[in-house]
């Protein structure tokens, strides 16, 4: 069933940015849940073995961001390639070996994350600039406007495949997660990179099922209203994206962005092992 | 029963901060926030001298962002704010030691966190009245480094060794540290510092569903006021970790911001449940210090 959508409406236009190189303050020590320092790998550059798809769990890594992460130098363009980048976005590499390679968006953390195909991958240099056609900011579903879309592009949305139901907007997902465990970017504005999810109680992980969250997983999270900051508000629901791995830190792990939000009960969800955009985006088949 | 611990030990030092303006940011920028409907505002925020605010009054109704009661001091150097920022505890004299106020002597009783990091702290409210931004304020700061030696499994952070002889705190007969709270705060209802140094800065409660914080007895709370924190292990960040417990001033009064509300100061904590948090009416700063209104 096709969503109706304001798309027609929506201007493309082109942000762009260039392959982060990872940087580390000397001597580099991130502190675990137990304060055990440890120096781990994760953020910028080119991921050559974490994928949309993948496991978010179970790295030895910090954060890890899959595949290619790219920012831009300038402060204010960097902002404009945060706020009008959107999942689901074409990507082209403009400059170097791999000129020319198309990508797609699947992600924005502190840098935006970017999937190419692996032999794209290995001719990527750090600083090579990649150009993305932003496409799907002011994108509303014409019969649910009370519910916010944040960086969903029209291709995200129609790529899942979503029911009305009884007047409900029904979304398959992989998993619930409770808000309790929702944790920093609490403090940010909600067009801004994720959330994390609270990972240290492993044992509760373990019991929801959390610790099986894949990167690209399309999750809700109940009671949550993410429309304008992200808190707490009984009956409010939010759907969101898992964009980047596990955390050792306290307060922190798996990265969770903002795909829809609505204050009212008009979103349901249903359990879906399959609700990960590397299926509804074709970039590759999980389960 | 007096708790024991190493505060013979622990070294008191010099840290110095500025009393900060109210800022907001440059052109085009909106001066405007939103709230958690989205709507805009534009209200006073944290810094500068606030003058009819105080630890003690309510930390709800204010029409202000996340106020600071009393005075709030930083250092431009971001390197020397955080040493203030860390350092300072709550319950540390702070000296003033330039302008018309020179000499007065106030009371640390909170920090704030990301985007503001200052120090908050009491004068009364005639002291206040002779003050001018950018006055220097010099903080004798001593707590960083104590423990308590019959409870290895707590931390203290921000924690003066006058606050934590104030609380009256008691050690019960399971080994627990018994430390008298107005209320206890849910996982829940924590929000805005989750995942954020707990050396420092703030946690806040998120009070945008209002029946959620009356049902969770949090609508009356006061600046000052001690809270406890369930499930929240602050040992190295703030945290979710189940029986984990956290005990924290009220710093900072209430936001319209989503996942914000008022600001915690952690003051101890405990990863495996050694506090025990004892409710009693009316726990608050004012009265732990006798501070002069």
């Amino acid at each position: 069933m096709t969503l109706r959508t304001n798309e027609a409406q929506l201007v493309e236009m082109a942000v762009m940015g260039n392959i982060s190189q990872p940087s580390l303050r000397y001597p580099g020590y991130t502190l675990d849940m137990n304060g055990v320092g440890r120096v781990l790998p994760g953020m910028s550059g080119i991921v050559y073995n974490a994928r949309v798809g993948d496991p978010a769990f179970g790295w030895s890594g910090d954060h890890v961001e899959p595949g290619v992460s790219i920012a831009n130098p300038d402060s204010g363009a960097e902002y404009a390639l945060h706020y009008l980048t959107c999942i689901g976005n074409r990507a082209v590499v403009t400059s170097g070996l791999a000129k020319g390679a198309e990508g797609i968006v699947t992600g924005e953390h502190a840098r935006l994350l970017i999937d190419f195909p692996s032999d794209a991958n290995d001719l990527l240099c750090v600083g090579d600039a990649i150009q993305i056609f932003a496409y799907g900011r002011g994108l509303q579903l014409l019969d649910f406007p009370q519910i916010e879309l944040k960086k969903c592009s029209p291709k995200l949305i129609h790529g899942i495949p979503m029911e009305v139901v009884d007047g409900k907007l029904r979304v398959p997902v992989t998993m619930v997660l409770p808000p309790r465990i929702m944790g920093s970017g609490a403090e940010l504005n909600s067009e801004y990179v994720d959330q994390d999810i609270m990972s240290g109680d492993r044992a509760l992980m373990a019991e929801l099922g959390i610790d099986q969250m894949r990167l690209g997983d399309v999750v809700v999270i109940p009671d949550a209203d993410h429309r304008w900051g992200r808190g707490y508000r009984k009956g409010a629901v939010t759907i969101a994206l898992c964009i980047h791995g596990d955390s050792v830190m306290t307060g922190h792990g798996p990265g969770i962005l903002t795909l829809m939000s609505t204050p009212d009960s008009c979103i349901e969800w249903v359990i879906d092992p399959s609700a990960n955009i590397a299926n509804y985006l074709n970039i590759r088949e999980v389960l | 029963m007096s708790i024991k611990t190493n505060a013979d030990k622990i070294v008191c030092v010099s840290v110095m901060g500025q009393i900060a303006s109210p800022s907001f940011p440059g052109l085009p920028a909106q001066p405007y926030s939103l709230d958690s409907n989205g709507r805009p505002y534009l209200m006073p925020a944290y810094g500068g001298i606030v003058y009819n605010v105080s630890v003690g009054d309510s930390a709800y109704g204010w029409l202000a962002d996340n106020v600071h009661p009393g005075v709030s001091i930083s250092l431009k150097d971001d390197n020397g704010n955080r040493g203030l920022n860390i350092l300072a505890c709550v319950g540390n004299t702070a000296i003033v030691m330039s302008g018309d106020a020179k000499g007065t002597r106030g009371v640390v009783t909170g920090k704030s966190g990301r985007f503001s990091e200052h120090v908050i702290i009491h004068f009364d409210k005639a002291s206040r009245e002779k003050m001018a931004i950018g006055d220097k304020i010099v903080i004798r700061s001593q707590g960083v480094g104590m423990d308590l030696l019959d409870h290895s499994n707590i931390m203290l952070k921000s924690c003066s060794p006058e606050l934590l002889e104030g609380l009256e705190v008691t050690t019960g007969s399971d080994g627990r540290l018994n430390v008298p709270v107005v209320a206890t705060v849910p996982p829940h209802l924590l929000g805005a510092g989750a995942g954020l140094t707990s050396e420092g800065g703030s946690l806040h409660i998120q009070s945008a569903d209002r029946d959620a914080l009356k049902e969770a007895g949090l609508d009356n709370l006061r600046l000052g006021d001690v809270v406890a924190l369930a499930d929240y292990d602050s040992s190295w960040n703030h945290g979710y970790f189940r029986g984990a417990i956290g005990i924290g001033v009220v710093g900072q009064g209430d936001s319209q911001r989503s996942g914000y509300g008022p600001g915690v100061t952690l003051i101890m904590t405990s990863a495996s449940g050694g506090i025990n948090p004892v409710v009693s009416p009316g726990v608050n700063l004012s009265d732990v210090f006798t501070l002069n209104p």
